[in-house]
């Protein structure tokens, strides 16, 4: 297997005349086995554990100064609340909560966006929720292209919100 | 009648081309390869549609696993050494708490302030602790910074 031969056949067999006495070519052969095995061996290792797939990042810019407040009229602003279980509640201004399918998150925000391009969207996620349903929520939003939206905290006041549209 | 013995027909299969190419991926993976940085924790990451890919230098990773621990790791081994001390030099990560997170990614900024901030959650995480974070990265002044997540399987 695998030997590479050097130094050519060994012709010299001619056991011609004496005055020209021709020299013998040693034929070499070197196993090259070993070489080959760890080769493989090396091979095999470095597929293993290289890995392409580079994880892709999310960029964020949050607002500098939490008190730079910024005066919003209620009907420009659309909040998105996540309960624990992962259900979405969205409501504008002060109007009481719906319950909306993640499925239809990204149209419901184009449309809404697509009314009123003063919309701001609020996101309040619940603090016993996942973090996955943020990375969701935050990824429906880039795609749906919704370019003023601000992460908010989750009070007592939302969870009645979401606790009044369950029950509605 | 004489027996027929049976010549045995030893064959030999050229193994070169194989080894070559052998050879050839090896050097590729090799030239390649990237191995995986080490982790404090197994972190599953959440999936999303985000394009950038993650810069390699100059990072500082904050790190929540799925129970809400939260940990931070810097690329350099000279900076881990300054915020760590030295004797924790080699790992990757250390846990922290809220309080000295604040301190440590200030102590950090002001010695490489071209440090990028990463955040990297495991998707079963509770969200309250990347609350926190997102509070203190804003209570410290970083105000850009990157969420880790895998591309989405289509």
């Amino acid at each position: 297997m695998s030997a590479v031969e050097s130094g050519g056949d060994a012709k010299s067999h001619g056991r011609g005349g004496k005055k020209h006495k021709k020299k013998r070519r040693l034929s070499i052969r070197i196993d090259m086995t070993p070489m080959v095995d760890v080769a493989f061996l090396l091979l095999t290792f470095f597929m293993l554990t290289t890995y392409f797939s580079k994880p892709q990042t999310m960029e964020l810019n949050l607002p500098p100064d939490e008190k730079s407040q910024v005066e919003v009229a209620e009907s420009n602003l659309l909040t998105l609340r996540v309960a624990p279980d992962g259900f979405v509640f969205w409501n504008v201004g002060t109007e009481p909560a719906h319950y909306i399918e993640m499925k239809e998150l990204k149209k419901f925000l184009e449309d809404k966006n697509k009314e009123n391009p003063k919309l701001i969207t609020l996101l309040k996620i619940d603090r016993e929720g996942k973090y996955r349903m943020m990375i969701k929520m935050m990824d429906v939003i880039n795609i749906a292209k919704v370019t003023r939206f601000s992460l908010a905290p989750m009070n007592e006041y939302d969870k009645r919100q979401i606790q009044k549209a369950r029950a509605a | 009648m004489p027996k027929i013995k049976k010549k045995r027909v030893g064959f030999r299969i050229d193994m070169t081309p194989m080894v070559d190419v052998a050879m050839l991926l090896l050097t590729f993976f090799m030239m390649t390869t990237q191995f995986r940085p080490e982790e404090a924790t197994a972190i599953d990451l959440p999936a999303s549609n985000a394009p950038f890919k993650m810069p390699e230098t100059d990072i500082m990773v904050v790190t929540v696993n799925k129970e809400g621990r939260v940990f931070l790791g810097v690329d350099s081994q000279v900076l881990r050494a300054q915020l760590f001390g030295e004797a924790n030099k080699l790992r990757p990560s250390m846990e922290v708490d809220r309080k000295s997170l604040h301190d440590l990614l200030i102590q950090a900024r002001i010695s490489n302030p071209k440090l990028r901030t990463l955040v990297k959650g495991d998707k079963e995480a509770p969200y309250g602790p990347l609350e926190d974070i997102l509070d203190i990265l804003r209570q410290v002044k970083i105000t850009r910074f990157n969420l880790v997540t895998e591309l989405e399987k289509a």
